[in-house]
Order: C-alpha cells, then structure tokens, then sequence
C-alpha cells in the first residue's frame, strides 16, 4: 500500500513553480435512456456510442481555466475512455485546456468507481507527481454517483472538497482558499488548504465559455491529444477492470411507474377543496 | 475464497469477522438529520433479518446528549468521538476517524444518508477501506444467506433500476437517499449501549475552515424544492407573477414549498433554481402539487416519484391527470382560493 501513497512531505513540493492543474473529465453518453447494456455485465455499452463531455465537467474545466487566467500555469485534462474519446477530449483542447490525455486500454473495461478512481490516480501520479490542484465535475449525468473525487483523493491519500465554486491561489504560501456551497444546508463555507488538494466544483457554478472550434481543430491536427496505455502505466490487471472492481451488478429491472389512483373531481371548487383537504387527511399527509 | 487472487492494494478480508449493521450519523448545529433517523429504521429492519445489532456512528465536538438520540430511534448502540479537532467538518478528517471505527469494530454494513456532506464522506471511507460502495440508493435488502447487501439505485436516466451487490469484500457501503424511507417514531424509554472512542491515528488536515456564511434567498423565505415534503409547481397556466404569488400563499398555508416548470422559470416568476424536471431539479415529496401544469414528459421525470400527485387543470385532457392521484378540472384561481379558505376556516381556533 506504502507504495500508491503521496507523502503528505511532498505537499507544496512544486511551490514557486508554475501552477499545475489536473483536470479529469468523463465521457458520458448524451442519451441515457436510449443506450444498450451488456447483458452479462449489465454495464453501459459505450463503444460505437457518440460520447459528449459529462456537461458538469465543463464547468469543472472553466473553474481550472479561470485558475489558469488569473495565476498563468497549466491544464490538463486526462479522461479514461474507449478509443472513441479523442473527439471530446479535443473540444476540451477547444475550451482552453492546454493538454489532453486518453486513458484507453481493453484491460481497463468493465471498471466500478473504484478501479476507475485507481487507473485515474495512478495516472496523475505518474505523469504529473508535482501537480499541485485535480478538478473535477460534482457528478457525471449517466452516473450520478460522485465517488470519483473523494476515491481519486483516498487512492493519493490527499485532502478534497466537494461543491467548490471559487479558488484563490497563493502560490508563495502553496496554499488555496476554497469556497464551497451546500446547497441543501444553504450555506457558503470558506476553507484554506494546502496544496495538493483535490476538490470537485458545484454543478450550477462556474458556467463554462464556449468551445472554440478553431482550436479544437488544431487539436486534432496538431495530435495534442495523447493516449496512454497500460504498457507506459503499468498497473497490475488485478487492479483495474472489472477484476478490480468489488461491486457487481448483480440485476436490473424496468423501474415500475408507481400506480396513480387517478381520482378526478369536477364541479364546484369549494366542493372540490374539500375534498381534496378530506383525501389528503386521509393519506396522513396533512394535519387536521 | 483465498485461493481466488486480488488486487494486492487490496486487504485480505475474512467476510465471517464482519458483523453488525452500522449508520453513521450526521448532525449539525445540534440537530440530527432527518436522512440518518430514517437510516436507523431500515437498519433495524435489515440488522433483525440476519441477526446483529444496529450501531450509530457520531462524530464531533460538545456533542452532549445528542449521543443518546439514535438509542431513541432505534439503534442498540451509539459508538461516538467527541474531539476539540472534529469540531470543524473537513471531510478526509471525518472520514478517516470512521475508517478507524471501522477497522476496529469490523462490521459487515455501513450506511450513510446521501446528503450534500454525506456524498461527500462516504466514498473516502469505502475507497480508503478498499470496499465497494453504492451511491444514491432508493432501497436496500440484505440476503439472510450471503448476508449479501441488496444495494437498489436508479440509474441510466431513472428507467432502469439496478441491484449492486459486493460479494467478496467487507464491510458493504452505501449511500441513501433521503426520504426514501419514513422517521422511526423517538421513544425515549429505549435503552442501548454508548461507547466512546478517542480519536488517533488520522492524518494531517492541511486545511481550515476559515468561516461560514447563510444565505438569504432572493426569491422568498421558502425552502428549495428538493428538501420540503410538500411541492406547490406552478406551471405556465397561472399565466403570470401574480398568479405564482397566489401559489406561495397556498404552498405557505400547507406548510410546503413553491416550485415551477420550465416555462415559467424561463419567464423569470420565479429562479431557475425552483426548476423542476428532466434538466431542473427531481423531488420525490410526499406531496406534489401541479397548477397550471400540462404534464409533459420532461416535467413528469422530474416528480415521477412523489408519493402523492395533486393537480389543477382547467383542461380535462391534461396529460398531468394521467399521473395524478388527485385531480380538480377548474380554473385556477377559483380552485387555489377555495383551498385557502379551506384551510383557513379547519385552523381557526374555535
Ligand atoms: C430538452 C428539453 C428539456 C426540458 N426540460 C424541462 C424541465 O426540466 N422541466 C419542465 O417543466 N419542462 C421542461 N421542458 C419543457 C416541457 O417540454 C414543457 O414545455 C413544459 O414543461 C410545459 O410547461 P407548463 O406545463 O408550465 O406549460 P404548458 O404546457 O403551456 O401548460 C399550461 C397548462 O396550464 C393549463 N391552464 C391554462 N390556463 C389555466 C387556468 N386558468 N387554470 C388552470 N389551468 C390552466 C393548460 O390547460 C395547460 O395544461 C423541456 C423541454 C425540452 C425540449
Ligand atoms: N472515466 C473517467 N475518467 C476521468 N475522470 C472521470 C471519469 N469518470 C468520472 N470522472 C471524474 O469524476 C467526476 C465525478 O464522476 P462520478 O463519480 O462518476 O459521478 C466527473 O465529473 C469527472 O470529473
């Protein structure tokens, strides 16, 4: 285990250098409900699927741009995708990231978020050891499950937080001020932490400029896209995959519609208030 | 089982040593949230089904009494910390003091309510304990054989839902959405077990909370829409601000909240926040209400789960009735003035 974890001595070890951000981005497939499954794995068939930038990642992307045009420094977004990523790891290129990378590799097929979260921060540890923030979108929308950020930060033994909406960077100190907002408590709690940290950025902020096709282009052309295989990285297949991947899914089922009584009250509205008042008395939902 | 080769990152787990079902419990400014009082009932339920006792897990400071609240919900035993270095929340800090519960205590579930922080927690600790979690579930089970935890969630866009299990690793994880299942009723005659642990071995913060700040909602003193049991929506049939005003009057005399469709947010009566549906928010309150609301299917996606589904409509062929439970053809205004004076006169002290 010794081996996989960034010493908390390494914290602020790129201090005075440029700043350097990871921003890890999802494919996710822009119509969910019109998708196949695999029929054994019950996972999402993402190959020959056209794959879109996961929408909360773009607002992940802008809050690191934002980072990069107040503080100079880089960008950099990693994705592990099928081969077919490329394309949006272009338009990532198009937005103002800097540099791209394509996690891809057939052993890596079939991964929860936990072998996901490890291929993904094995892979920051390797290519970029002195980063010094990861950015990443709140949740993927075919997803929903938010795990990534804090799985990524457990795998690097690294502070995170989650729902961020703004970053002050003191690179002397190697320190960041973190604003975040919870929106089912309805408060703005402002935190400062050491560098590297890892934090996600809420879904409704930061909405993200446009991608800007011309540089997508010469993303294209000019290969600013790379792809890494497990042949550079090197992780034990063990750990990736489905084999390193504790959770199964074991079935899936048609959500049931829950059955409406579809009771229907015309006449008199006083009559139908009533009504409606004594029925939802009766359910136990409002009080007498 | 040892025969069957892991990920060597991965601790060797004896599934037998694993026992108990646990519910971490989250609380702030000394209240506990609704998420984890209802967690503690299906504990229970899942914990008598194979035989083990239901623990709560509390972290802070100056936590006081509020330790013996889980005993009066349900749970047998209370394993808590109280720490002056949790008295701020920073996530891997809380996080990594559960996992040292965890490891010592072994047992084989650990849930926590998918609030904002909740979200936020329980996938450092599952990750660092390398065990499988699940996030969001709407259900649970457990099988009495396997012992097997039963983790039902929504996915692919909320038309499928998919049963995740962790066969071969301890303890199972998951996080629950709120309000899926009902508050255990509070019996302050429950006896139960309360353990105090101390804090060692956790990592360094390298961070602080520096200070934390409400805010005031622009729109109205009202709750957002994904947090209250009752959801008043107006829809583009109340044909202005004026009318959307009638519906915070009735959403306030029945003790809810005011929500809207895509038109009427994209018409500015109300902020986009109050969006409901398929790019808004999804609820699933006790109670929906729909005025003025047609019922297309990017709305219904999102209310789809409500419990109970009201509406108002003065055309008889809304699609919304289809969907509804309860539903009064009338125009509007007659019908929201009705109900107020309903509610006026059943509350009048007599
Ligand atoms: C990609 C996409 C995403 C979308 N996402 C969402 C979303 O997230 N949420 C959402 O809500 N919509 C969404 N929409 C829009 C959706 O398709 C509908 O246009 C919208 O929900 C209709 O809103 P409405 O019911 O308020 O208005 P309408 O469809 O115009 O319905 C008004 C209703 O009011 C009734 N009415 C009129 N006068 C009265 C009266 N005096 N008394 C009582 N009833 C009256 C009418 O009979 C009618 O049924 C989306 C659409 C697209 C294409
Ligand atoms: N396959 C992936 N490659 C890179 N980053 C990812 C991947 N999946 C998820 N992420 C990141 O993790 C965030 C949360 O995703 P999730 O945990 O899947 O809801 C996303 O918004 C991305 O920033």
């Amino acid at each position: 285990m010794g081996a996989t974890v960034i010493s908390s001595a390494n914290a602020g070890s790129n201090m005075g250098k440029e700043l350097t951000i990871i921003v890890p981005v999802k494919a996710a497939v822009p119509n969910i409900t019109a998708v196949r499954l695999d029929p054994v794995t019950h996972n999402l068939v993402r190959e020959g699927v056209p794959l879109m930038l996961n929408p909360y990642d773009r607002n992940a992307l802008e809050f690191a741009l934002r980072l990069k045009d107040k503080y100079g420094g880089r960008v950099i977004t990693l994705s592990m995708a099928p081969p077919s990523g490329k394309d949006f790891l272009e338009s990532t290129i198009g937005m103002g990231a800097d540099e791209a990378y394509l996690i891809t590799d057939r052993v890596f097929a079939g991964a929860d978020t936990l072998a996901t979260s490890y291929t993904v921060a094995m892979t920051i540890k390797k290519l970029f050891p002195g980063f010094n923030l990861v950015v990443m979108g709140e949740e993927t929308t075919d997803s929903t499950t938010a795990h990534m950020p804090a799985q990524v930060a457990s795998w690097l033994s690294l502070p995170y937080l989650y729902y961020v909406v703004d970053g002050e960077v003191n690179m002397e100190k190697g320190t960041i001020k973190l604003t975040r907002y919870l929106e089912d408590e309805g408060v703005y709690e402002e935190f400062e932490y050491n560098m590297p940290v890892i934090v996600s950025v809420y879904k409704d902020s930061n909405p993200p400029r446009d991608i800007s096709l011309n540089r997508k282009i010469q993303a294209k052309l000019s290969g600013l896209v790379k792809s890494v295989t497990n042949n550079e990285l090197k992780l034990d297949p063990l750990c990736v995959g489905l084999r390193g991947s504790p959770t199964i899914v074991a079935k899936i089922e048609d959500a049931k519609p829950i059955p409406r009584k579809k009771q229907i009250f015309k006449g008199d509205p006083r009559e139908a208030a009533k009504w409606l008042i004594e029925n939802l008395i009766k359910e136990g939902v409002i009080k007498p | 089982m040892s025969s069957v080769k892991i990920c060597p990152e991965w601790p060797q787990v004896n599934k037998s040593e694993y026992k108990g079902v646990w519910v971490y419990v989250e609380h702030r400014n000394g209240v506990i949230k609704d998420g984890s009082l209802q967690l503690i009932g299906k504990a229970r339920e899942l914990a008598s089904k194979i035989n083990v006792d239901v623990s709560a897990i509390m972290i802070g400071h100056n936590l006081g009494d509020l330790v013996k609240e889980p005993i009066y919900y349900g749970a047998d035993r209370v394993i808590y910390i109280d720490d002056e270095a949790l008295s701020v929340y920073i996530p891997h800090i809380y996080a990594s003091a559960i996992v040292n519960l965890v490891n010592k205590y072994k047992p084989e579930v650990v849930l926590f309510a998918a609030t904002k922080r909740g979200r936020e927690l329980a996938p450092y600790v599952a990750n660092t304990l390398r065990a499988g979690i699940t996030a969001d579930c709407t259900d649970l089970d457990i099988d009495v054989k396997t012992r097997d935890l039963d983790q039902v969630r929504p996915t692919y866009g909320g038309n499928i839902l998919a049963h995740i299990r962790t066969p071969n690793r301890r303890p199972q994880l998951a996080s629950v959405r709120p309000n899926v299942f009902p508050t255990p009723p509070r019996d302050t005659s429950r006896k139960g077990e309360i353990i105090k642990e101390s804090l060692n071995n956790l990592p360094k913060p390298n961070g602080v909370l520096l200070g934390v700040k409400s805010v005031t909602r622009g729109d109205s003193d009202l709750p957002p829409v994904e947090k209250a049991d009752l959801v008043v929506t107006a829809g583009r049939g109340v044909s202005g601000p004026e009318g959307v005003k009638l519906l915070i009057e009735l959403a306030k005399a029945l003790g809810g909240t005011i929500g809207g469709t895509k038109k009427v947010t994209d018409a500015g009566w109300l902020p986009t926040d109050r969006q409901i549906g398929q790019t808004g928010k999804t609820i699933r309150p006790t109670v929906y209400i729909g005025v003025g609301v047609s019922g297309a299917i990017q709305h219904i996606f999102g209310i789809k789960e409500s419990k109970i589904i009201v509406a108002i409509n003065s055309d008889p062929n809304a699609p919304i009735f289809e969907y509804a439970d309860y539903g009064i053809i009338s125009d509007y205004r007659q019908a929201v003035q009705a109900l107020l004076e309903v509610l006026r006169s059943m509350r009048k002290p007599s």
